[in-house]
């Protein structure tokens, strides 16, 4: 599949299949098109070239379907700014159509470390503090296909361990993950294959161990 | 893909100028003067005609609308496109020539008591509002399917602002057009009315072909694949 | 690309592991699962507005401000200001709502929270009837406002019955200024220039709107000899039916990329 913006293709020719349980780590340079295609995986952008199938659906066709099983934790946090922490995990649970009384979702925060910050406005959190509610949001929605994209920026040392031991108890679980990252040595711990994008391209594939080798050398 | 074989536009297009002739020679020598308004009502010759088919190709627009958002091709988008422009193109006339009516004949250059008048104008609102919302809007298939949502909600308002102009002005109306007429006054009428018709389909096709084009130079294919290094293999993982 | 292998991949592994889990997302109507939607945007979208009613008041003191503009704009004479009583407060209440609207959909902007909500398996339809709900009843609270005002203003006479038909047609006009609206603002308020896009194609497509609530409440103000109210009410809830139904047939396209 492809993706052009503008003039630009941000995605080409990728040809890529990933088997249920897997995991795998989408390395590559900044703007080499790592989140648009997470973007495409999650439905939020369509194909200019190719097709995607998620759970064998189409992701844009069967919107819901999909989105019911997959979570997407990005850059972008998708906050409303004046509610609190809480709040926003009460809006979500009840989209989802979960039922979690407070204390179930204290719980999650304080998972999370934020159960100090639960009531205060979203809008005076720090991008780490986002992050993590971000992995809040994504633990809710329990998914059978997890992608992230670098899930360790912004975070500090226990939130990077707390993703880590997250990734690697929901591979324990079945779930695919998909990680995209800059932080080769700590990502390729986790996933058992990779893929190195560059402008667009899959440039390389492999086993995840040597994909740091590999980034290295290129640049 | 053109949007209609260049032959069947130019056939259509060259039919309408001459249908266009004919009717404008009828109504304008042939035809006699209406009773009461005397030569000036002439101007009714391409004025009904371009009310009936800036409506026509409104609709045509509508179409072409709800066949973009079904199918998601560029296509109907052009289409749509095209189909608006010519119906505000038709509607602008309309009211010039609304206007040139109302001038001579009641001294003024408009006046909110003519319901045609009004409803014209608002029409023109509507859909220079589709033509609007296109302007702001850079990616071409945001474009498309906002250009369609836009057209179907004006045309859906249409009926609505009917209503209401003529009720709104129920008690003093105006007629800018004669209400009885002459039967040597509807030839030529009609057959303005099919020249209009298939000058519109011609500008209309023309001018999807234009939109087609345009967008076809914005287009840049897919770069070329580059090769793919390393393997999967020991990794335990089917390819 | 495709992101499973055979049938038995990752469905299996869902059922096999969390199946319980999934039990209240799948096994619940699809109509309860769609007002619990809509209860929750609605929740959210008054809670919001709630917090920041600063800019509330700020829309409420705009109208009053328009309408104190119409008055001088009309000139001294009582005559006239009398006439165009309801055609001000109408008016005054249309400049307010795109306010309104603009801002309801600001809110989804910031950090892509709209994105963000899409993103979980909400139904858009929801998003749009929770969205088209929370503007309904914030400028339906707007018009007895701004109708208080516009008594004031104008020395409007009205009995009690009055007011009351008065207050229940403005919900109906709020309706009707709000289906659309909340479609229009949805996509204006991802294009550039919002703030000019959102009047420019909202006003024209809601004049029937503002037409028959002029004359309604000239009607309900004035004394109705001739029995025409029932006809505009008519048509103002013929507007709200129409555009209810398509603004949540087209909102969906309108919102994702």
């Amino acid at each position: 599949m492809g993706r052009r913006f503008g003039r630009s293709w941000a995605l080409a020719h990728c040809d890529l299949e990933v088997a249920p349980g897997e995991s795998l780590l989408v390395a590559g340079a900044n703007g080499s098109g790592k989140t648009t295609l997470l973007r495409l995986l999650a439905g939020l952008l369509r194909p200019t070239a190719g097709s995607v199938e998620v759970f064998e659906l189409d992701p844009r066709a069967r919107r819901l379907a999909c989105r019911r099983r997959l979570s997407l934790v990005s850059h972008q946090a998708f906050l409303y700014e004046r509610l609190s922490a809480l709040e926003s995990l009460r809006l979500w649970a009840r989209v989802l159509g979960r039922r979690r009384d407070d204390a179930t979702l204290g719980e999650l925060l304080e998972e999370v470390g934020l159960a100090a910050r639960r009531d205060s406005p979203v809008a005076t959190f720090s991008a780490g503090m986002r992050k993590r509610l971000s992995l809040a949001r994504a633990r809710l929605e329990e998914p059978d296909l997890l992608l992230l994209d670098e899930p360790f920026a912004a975070l500090d040392v226990p939130g990077q361990r707390l993703v880590e031991r997250w990734i690697a108890e929901s591979l324990g679980r079945g779930v695919t993950v998909l990680l995209a990252s800059h932080q080769l040595e700590q990502a390729a711990a986790l996933c058992r294959r990779a893929i190195v994008l560059d402008r667009g391209q899959i440039e390389w594939h492999g086993a995840a161990a040597d994909a740091a080798a590999r980034f290295e050398a290129r640049t | 893909m053109p949007v209609a074989r260049p032959r069947l536009s130019t056939v259509s297009g060259l039919l309408g100028v001459v249908l266009l002739l004919a009717g404008s020679y009828l109504g304008l020598f042939v035809a006699p003067p209406e009773r009461h308004m005397g030569d000036v009502v002439r101007i009714v010759y391409v004025h009904v005609p371009s009310a009936w088919i800036s409506m026509l190709c409104y609709t045509f627009a509508f179409g072409f609308a709800i066949a973009s958002l079904w199918t998601r091709r560029p296509r109907w988008d052009h289409l749509t496109t095209a189909a608006v422009e010519v119906g505000i193109v038709l509607n602008v006339l309309l009211l010039v020539q609304g206007m040139l009516f109302a001038r001579p004949t009641w001294g003024i250059w408009w006046t909110w008591a003519d319901v045609r008048l009004v409803f014209s104008f608002l029409m023109f609102l509507l859909f220079a509002g589709v033509l609007a919302l296109r302007a702001f809007v850079d990616d071409p298939a945001r474009r498309g399917t906002w250009t369609a949502i836009a057209t179907i909600t004006a045309f859906v308002d249409v009926p609505l602002v009917y209503y209401c102009v003529r009720w709104w002005r129920s008690l003093h109306q105006m007629q800018s057009t004669p209400e009885t007429m002459d039967a040597a006054m509807k030839l030529p009428m009609r057959i303005n009315a099919f020249a209009v018709l298939f000058l519109a389909g011609w500008f209309i096709a023309r001018r999807a072909e234009l939109e087609r084009r345009r967008q076809e130079i914005d287009e840049v294919a897919e770069p070329a694949a580059i090769p793919r290094a390393g393997s999967i293999a020991g990794t335990g993982v089917e390819a | 690309m495709s992101l499973s292998q055979g049938g038995a991949g990752v469905e299996g592994r869902a059922h096999g592991g969390r199946g319980e889990a999934r039990g209240p997302v799948q096994g619940g109507s699809r109509g309860g699962g769609l007002v619990r939607e809509i209860g929750a945007v609605l929740a959210k979208d008054l809670l919001l507005e709630w917090r920041g009613r600063a800019r509330l008041l700020a829309t409420v003191l705009f109208g009053v401000v328009a309408l104190a503009l119409f008055s001088f704009a009309a000139g001294a004479d009582p005559a006239v200001l009398d006439r165009g009583a309801p055609g001000f407060l109408v008016l005054a209440l249309l400049l307010s709502s795109t306010l309104a609207l603009g801002e309801s959909f600001r809110v989804e902007q910031e950090d892509s929270a709209m994105e963000g909500l899409l993103l979980l398996p909400i139904d858009p339809h929801a998003l749009f009837y929770g969205k088209a709900l929370g503007n309904t009843l914030f400028l339906s609270l707007l018009g007895p406002v701004l109708a208080v005002a516009a008594v004031v203003f104008y020395a409007v006479d009205a009995g009690a019955m009055a007011l009351v038909k008065l207050v229940l047609l403005w919900v109906l006009a709020a309706a009707g200024l709000s289906a659309p609206g909340t479609l229009y603002a949805a996509m204006t308020s991802r294009a550039r220039s919002q703030d000019v896009l959102l009047p420019l194609v909202h006003y024209p497509l809601v004049i029937p709107v503002l037409l028959a609530s002029v004359k309604a409440i000239d009607l309900i103000l004035n004394g109705d000899p001739m029995g025409q109210l029932g006809s505009w009410t008519a048509l103002l809830a013929g507007f709200a039916l129409a555009y209810w139904s398509l603004g949540g047939v087209l909102f969906p396209l309108a919102v994702e990329e």
